[in-house]
């Protein structure tokens, strides 16, 4: 069954684009254009995900996600903002969101974080040790990588850079969310740091490999996964 | 400086009033007994003088100098002075022994110092010397040394008083300063909280009504105008963002849309250019804005403890990698903790771009440094390169300013500018100096409370 995602966002434009793409890659998207719809729907249940722009005509957006979270809906919420300053992100955050993108956005971006609000919801935390992908072997334990029993030396930040990866296997990674979630670090340094670290890691891990495992994705970010 | 000083003046002058209040009171009422005691003295002998003359008058000199000698057994007159001599200057009767050197006849009566007979020591008196018709001479006067020596105790009280008096003009001037002050410690304690960024404090009204009262009222007044158009800013800056921002959506969108669509190589790099283009206007409104906020002291609210060793290793952590296969380093230098609170996210992105700069305008290695201060942080990113002219230093901190047309680094010049406003942000500064060789730029962070 495909999974459902509620869109409220009052900028027709905007709406537009996001339902039509998230369409294209096989979601079920709902839309409302003000928060008190938004608010009625997302009521209703049965949403893998909820993206609520934050200024809506009617009932704000801060206000619709702490209805929801009220009345105990735990759907993860996305929350879509002009407002880009840290303190407008925080602030959304604590009042109980599961990810905060400013606009404007790629759509990429918006793809990738619904996809990791809803594997978040899924998967329970489980206290892995060993991550895989293909014949890549992290042993969280050791601190110990291998690839097809070849021990790969890792510096400890290429390390956490590859836990990060292998912890969403198969799912896109921006920029922006390596660098929030391997470095805790909320300013794009809008150069191409990022992609230097990436390319050390396959360096590392595809190097003289038939498969490689490490993909960029084009305009979007990073995938690890057998699929080219 | 300090003689300017209102509150200085005005402890002079309380001291000053003080001190004249005291001294007109102890002195005047000196002078005012002294010349009492004077008359007194005067109007005694001059009695005796009167009864002399009469009994002078009545029988002639013998009669005159049994009336001297009778009064001067008399106990009451024993402050009195009589003396009656001959033509001829030998004493008749009397308790001094002659006639006083350097008395000439007066109708005053004079001051002089006079060994009475009977007594060892000179004491002051008031006498007068009268030439009796036959030749005679006659003498008469008052004792006054006991009320001498009782002045001269006074006069010792008197100072001592006066001693005292100073001491306590002195306490009162400083009393009515502290007073002063402490009447406005509340506004100032309330003008420093709201340039910290406590906003909504205001003085606390204290049930008066006087010129403090007023003062307190009118900075209120003027506090609650700087609240509203600190919000009319904030309202402004949102309002901006969010209507440059969605249509910058939608051009994206429709950019990213057409990326996809395009299979031609030619139209895909126009699109991947417009792309890169429409980010970095985006990143132009969101530094500015950014800059503004800062500047207006917007932000405060999210100031958190923050680990600033571990901050500045993170962010080395991150630029290390293209810096390395540049063929540079960068290089640490940070006590183990060091916490205080700050935003993070503006700290994160001024040392960022301090970084930046030193990666596209500088050379060799970069070194970041935290220095702990008595007032705070300081961060400093120095490289080996060229660096600034000290000329050139204060435009280079100007916004949308380059220094040099041929850098394109792809900034606005809103890199320092960005920096600046995060150091005001927390009370601090950016300082730009000569690292012989390179720049090093120092990031100053003040800490209401002191670094741990």
């Amino acid at each position: 069954m495909a999974q459902k995602i509620l869109l409220i966002e009052d900028d027709p434009t905007t709406a537009d684009f996001v339902a039509n793409g998230l369409a294209e890659e096989g979601f079920v998207v709902d839309r409302a254009n003000n928060g008190r719809d938004g608010l009625f729907l997302g009521t209703d249940g049965g949403y893998s995900c909820i993206v609520l722009d934050r200024m809506l005509p009617g009932l704000d957006g801060m206000a619709v996600l702490a209805a929801l979270r009220g009345a105990g809906i735990t759907t993860p919420v996305i929350i879509l903002s002009a407002l880009g300053s840290p303190e407008d992100r925080i602030k959304g955050l604590n009042s109980g969101s599961d990810d905060y993108l400013v606009k404007p956005f790629a759509f990429a971006e918006l793809l990738a974080r619904i996809r990791l609000v809803i594997r978040r919801g899924i998967s329970v935390a489980m206290p892995e040790t060993v991550l895989r992908c293909e014949d890549l072997e992290m042993d969280l334990l050791a601190r110990r990588v291998q690839r097809g029993g070849r021990v790969i030396d890792l510096q400890p930040r290429e390390f956490r850079l590859l836990e990060f990866l292998l912890r969403h296997v198969d799912q896109v990674v921006t920029r922006t969310i390596l660098l929030e979630g391997v470095w805790d670090y909320h300013f794009d340094p809008g150069t191409n740091v990022i992609d230097v670290h990436l390319s050390r890691l396959r360096k590392k891990i595809d190097d003289g490999e038939d498969k490689p495992l490490l993909h960029t994705v084009r305009g979007a970010g990073y995938r690890i996964g057998a699929q080219p | 400086m300090i003689s300017r000083s209102t509150t200085f003046r005005f402890a002079a002058l309380v001291f000053f009033l003080q001190v004249v209040a005291a001294a007109i009171l102890l002195f005047g009422v000196g002078a005012l007994l002294r010349s009492q005691s004077r008359t007194d003295a005067v109007d005694l002998a001059e009695a005796s003088r009167a009864d002399l003359l009469t009994a002078h008058a009545r029988g002639g000199t013998s009669a005159l100098a049994e009336e001297i000698t009778a009064r001067m057994n008399r106990p009451a007159e024993r402050s009195a002075v009589l003396f009656l001599a001959d033509s001829q200057g030998r004493a008749l009767a009397g308790n001094l022994s002659r006639v006083p050197l350097g008395l000439a006849e007066s109708r005053s009566y004079t001051l002089m110092h006079l060994i009475p007979i009977g007594q060892e020591a000179p004491e002051a008196m008031f006498v007068r010397l009268t030439a009796l018709p036959g030749g005679g001479r006659l003498v008469t006067g008052t004792v006054v040394e006991s009320e001498r020596q009782l002045f001269a105790q006074m006069e010792r009280a008197t100072l001592v008083a006066v001693g005292l008096s100073i001491l306590f003009a002195g306490f009162a001037a400083f009393a009515s300063t502290r007073l002063i002050l402490n009447r406005l410690q509340a506004t100032i304690k309330t003008l420093d909280r709201v340039r910290e960024g406590d906003l909504a404090r205001r003085v606390p009204g204290d049930g008066t009504s006087d010129a403090f009262a007023l003062l307190a009222d009118q900075v209120n007044r003027t506090l609650d105008r700087v609240e509203a158009l600190n919000a009319q800013l904030k309202l402004a800056t949102d309002a901006l963002a969010h209507d440059l921002k969605s249509p910058l959506t939608r051009l994206q969108f429709a950019l990213d849309n057409l990326s996809h669509i395009v299979d031609e190589p030619g139209a895909q790099s126009a699109v991947d250019q417009a792309i890169s283009e429409s980010g970095r206007l985006l990143a132009i409104v969101d530094t500015s804005l950014s800059i503004t906020r800062a500047e207006a002291g917007l932000g405060k609210e999210s100031f958190r403890p923050v680990d600033l060793s571990g901050l500045l290793a993170n962010l080395v952590d991150i630029y290390a990698p293209m810096i390395e296969d540049d063929g540079r380093a960068i290089v640490l230098d940070a006590p183990s903790t060091v916490t205080m609170p700050v935003h993070r996210q503006l700290i994160e992105q001024a040392v960022g771009n301090l970084v930046d700069n030193a990666i596209k305008y500088g050379a060799g290695a970069i070194t970041v440094t935290l220095f702990v201060r008595d007032d705070g942080a300081a961060i400093q990113v120095t490289d080996e390169g060229p660096g600034i002219p000290e000329q050139q230093r204060a435009k280079a901190l100007a916004r949308f300013s380059r220094l040099d047309q041929a850098r394109r680094g792809g900034g606005a010049g809103l890199g320092l500018s960005l920096v600046q406003a995060v150091a005001h942000l927390h009370g601090g500064s950016l300082e730009l100096n000569e690292c012989s060789p390179g720049l090093g730029a120092t990031l100053i962070l003040a800490s209401p409370n002191k670094a741990s």
